[in-house]
């Protein structure tokens, strides 16, 4: 049976272009962060003509290609740009599956006999996302292919150009010259190529059973796929009809953030539920309805079985999606008429488009399940099976104590230690307040207090008092004179509530916020080391502000 | 499992003080200190450890006062590393059970008395998943069971801060570790140096940085 493919190359280039129009001239790089560098995540045509290639480092990057701009990768603004190409395909054929943003395909039986013909649908496709897209002069980044098999089907897209239609009897022919690589597996890519099979065509000539007791079940079905077999999964189950998981918002959700901890725990639901039954789930549609009554659904796909995680990304994007027309303002920041919001989402087309209400529920029905003992791919290059069970531990006890209580650090810019880190619920996207690094190099905080950071920081801070050599209380200047040498420490918090202090740096003066009248506040900052009995030092950040000092952190 | 794969290691002079090289996995490792001697630091070195090594860590920090950015230059993991705030004393046993659950290792805070059948238990429980508990002991509150390694941090002294200084730059912490070790019996001395940025206009030479360690 033949499937369509979709394909936007480097999507994320085009969905950058629509969201910031004046970077539409000059060669585009997405960069985002893997592990501690910054890699290219996609880059445009122009760039890619200087040899910029993704996956490789930003510095290489900017080296190849001096005037590209740099970007920062959006994976919730990709998905919800995708949403409108989505609602596209979707007003001539309702099955379609979302595999990520810039990838979606559909079965062509029907489409295909209603509008005459593969070469007909795929027209009639690509005429519709253009129309959405809508990006003036210039090739349309769009790629159709049908093949037989979701596989073959993404391959033809890749060759397309920008339409490439292969019939099914020809599938296999088409796929034979294609390298080992494009399965997915390198490992046994490699080891294929070393045994004298480079292309697919020379590993689908072996004997099945040989290919299954050398290279095991995966190897079997990737044997499959590379003959132009469908994506046959070893048993495929028709999916338990109780085993959808519903949630009803009360009060509607009018964006995402309220329904994010739902989303979450319907997800984790799910996957635990299926789990037991010894489940796992590669297809799952998510529904949602408004408070008018209307019904949205959007069937997603994984590569692989969903993770908890997985599934509860792919559920905030789609609310992302179908949330971002309730949003009052632009990014411009001005507020916008109805027809404005849907002009800069692109749809061209007015109608039942645009989401009219609020999120009243929100319900997963998984389409497809496979059984659970198959395919774990990893992820982010880290132990998959421990970064689950963390996750599972993690909620458990975000259930118990509130969703507060799990947080984990993000380290920002900042001039003081309580500055320098935010603490993030377990679950939420990992953001800093204030970047670290803009415009391509370390953001100057003037007047930060220099590392080591203290290992105790104390919001509020402590009360306290920092007394001179005389019991007077240190008082800083504008300027930044210091009314005497500090020489006490008394704070209740510690031991012997203080004491005299053998040491003492500083100060450094913080203005914060100055040009903001209402919101501008000055500070002092000391290091200081006292010493409560002979013997023993403890170090503290003092903080004076308005005259009222506190201590804000500890270096224990 | 092999012994070698039973012992997280630990990198730096704290390591070189344990018996090993690192720390037992499914054991529990008790550290206590004064105030503002360290204990926390040494706690985070373990806790980089654990997720240098690709495993998760957490800890419980009832009062919210553990230091993010301190962290991040102990060379911990953020993306790896979750803390657990806001426990009341009635459920810190179940949360440090069903942490040791799910992470390779979970630094607690000790608050109020623990009861000795709990911290049995929960030895129980860690020696079962092969995680690893610092139990971080402060005043009044000890760990009322066997520890496997024992951490004492005494009093440090910042050398070189003496009024009108540039920045606190380098530390040194008095470590003594008692346990059951493979080769080391007995307590050990030794002098931990954490060094941040030296301020400029001080002379580095002749400064004892570094570890300099004194068997007694």
């Amino acid at each position: 049976m033949l499937t369509c493919c979709l394909w936007c190359p480097d999507w994320p280039v085009v969905a950058a272009r629509r969201r910031d129009p004046s970077c539409s001239g000059a060669p585009l790089v997405v960069r985002e962060r893997v592990g501690s560098r910054e890699v290219v995540r996609a880059a445009s045509a122009e760039a890619r003509a200087e040899g910029v290639v993704a996956g490789m480092r930003r510095r290489e990057a900017e080296a190849r290609c001096p005037g590209a701009v740099v970007v920062d990768a959006d994976l919730p603004g990709e998905a919800r740009a995708f949403e409108a190409v989505a609602r596209a395909v979707e007003r001539i054929t309702p099955r379609l599956e979302l595999e990520r943003p810039g990838l979606l395909s559909f079965p062509t039986r029907g489409p295909s006999r209603y509008f005459g013909g593969d070469e007909a649908l795929a027209g009639r496709v690509h005429e519709a996302v253009a129309a959405v897209l809508d990006l003036g002069e210039g090739p349309v980044p769009v790629r159709i292919g049908i093949a037989g098999g979701r596989f073959a089907a993404r391959l033809a897209a890749r060759r397309a150009d920008p339409i490439h239609v292969v019939a099914t009897r020809d599938t296999a022919t088409f796929l034979a010259p294609w390298p080992v690589a494009v399965l997915g597996d390198p490992d046994l890519a490699q080891l294929l190529v070393r045994l004298g099979l480079p292309t697919l065509g020379a590993f689908a000539a072996l004997d099945p059973d040989a290919v299954a007791a050398r290279f095991g079940a995966e190897g079997r079905r990737l044997h499959a796929l590379a003959g132009g077999g469908e994506e046959a999964l070893p048993v495929l189950t028709e999916p338990p009809p109780d085993l959808v998981e519903d949630q009803e918002l009360d009060p509607p959700a009018a964006r995402v953030d309220a329904a994010a901890f739902a989303a979450k725990a319907l997800a984790d639901r799910l996957v635990e539920r299926l789990a037991d039954r010894g489940l796992a789930c590669t297809r799952v549609v998510i529904e949602a309805e408004t408070e008018h009554g209307e019904h949205l659904s959007r069937c997603w796909r994984h590569d692989g079985a969903f993770t908890p995680g997985a599934l509860a990304e792919r559920v905030r994007w789609q609310l992302d999606g179908w949330l971002a027309a309730n949003r009052p303002v632009l990014d411009g920041g001005e507020a916008a008429s109805p027809s404005e919001r849907q002009d800069a989402l692109g749809l061209a087309e007015g109608g039942l488009d645009s989401t009219t209400g609020a999120l009243t529920r929100l319900r997963l029905v998984p389409d497809e399940v496979v059984p659970a003992a198959g395919r774990q791919l990893g992820f982010w290059g880290g132990d998959q099976a421990a970064a689950d069970r963390a996750d599972r531990v993690l909620t458990r006890v975000q259930g118990m104590l509130g969703y507060d209580a799990v947080v984990t650090a993000v380290p920002q810019g900042g001039r003081t230690p309580s500055e320098r880190a935010r603490w993030v619920p377990w679950g939420e996207p990992r953001e800093p307040e204030r970047p670290l690094v803009a415009g391509g190099e370390a953001a100057a905080w003037p007047g930060a207090v220099p590392p080591p950071s203290p290992a105790q920081v104390f919001d509020p801070p402590l009360p306290a008092e920092l007394l001179d050599a005389d019991g007077r209380p240190v008082v800083v200047t504008g300027r930044g004179d210091a009314s005497g040498a500090p020489a006490h420490l008394r704070c209740p918090a510690l031991p012997r509530s203080g004491g005299r202090l053998s040491g003492w740096a500083g100060p450094w003066l913080h203005d914060v916020r100055w040009w903001d009248p209402s919101a501008r506040h000055r500070r002092v900052v000391w290091q200081v080391v006292v010493e409560p009995d002979p013997g023993q030092a403890v170090a503290c950040l003092v903080v004076v502000e308005r005259g009222t000092a506190a201590v804000e952190a500890i270096y224990d | 499992m092999l012994a070698g794969e039973r012992l997280l290691p630990v990198p730096g002079p704290l390591g070189a003080l344990l018996p090993g090289g690192g720390v037992q996995r499914g054991s529990v490792v008790m550290l206590d200190g004064p105030p503002g001697s360290g204990a926390t630091s040494v706690a985070l070195q373990l806790v980089a450890a654990a997720t240098a090594a690709g495993e998760w860590a957490a800890a419980i920090d009832p009062d919210g006062t553990l230091g993010g950015a301190a962290a991040g230059e102990a060379g911990v993991v953020l993306d790896r590393f979750a803390v657990v705030r806001g426990v009341p004393a009635s459920r810190w046993t179940t949360v440090a059970g069903a942490l040791l659950d799910g992470v390779a290792l979970v630094v607690a805070e000790l608050r109020g008395r623990l009861a000795a059948g709990d911290a049995r238990r929960l030895t129980a429980r860690a020696r079962e998943r092969g995680a690893v508990l610092v139990a971080v002991a402060g005043g009044p509150a000890v760990w009322p069971a066997e520890a496997g390694l024992r951490l004492h941090v005494g009093h440090g002294a910042w050398p070189g801060f003496g009024p009108q200084s540039a920045c606190l730059a380098s530390r040194s912490t008095e470590v003594h570790a008692e346990g059951r070790g493979a080769r080391r019996r007995g307590r050990l001395d030794a002098l931990v140096a954490v060094a941040g940025i030296p301020p400029p206009s001080e002379a580095i030479a002749g400064q004892p940085r570094g570890e300099r360690a004194r068997q007694c």
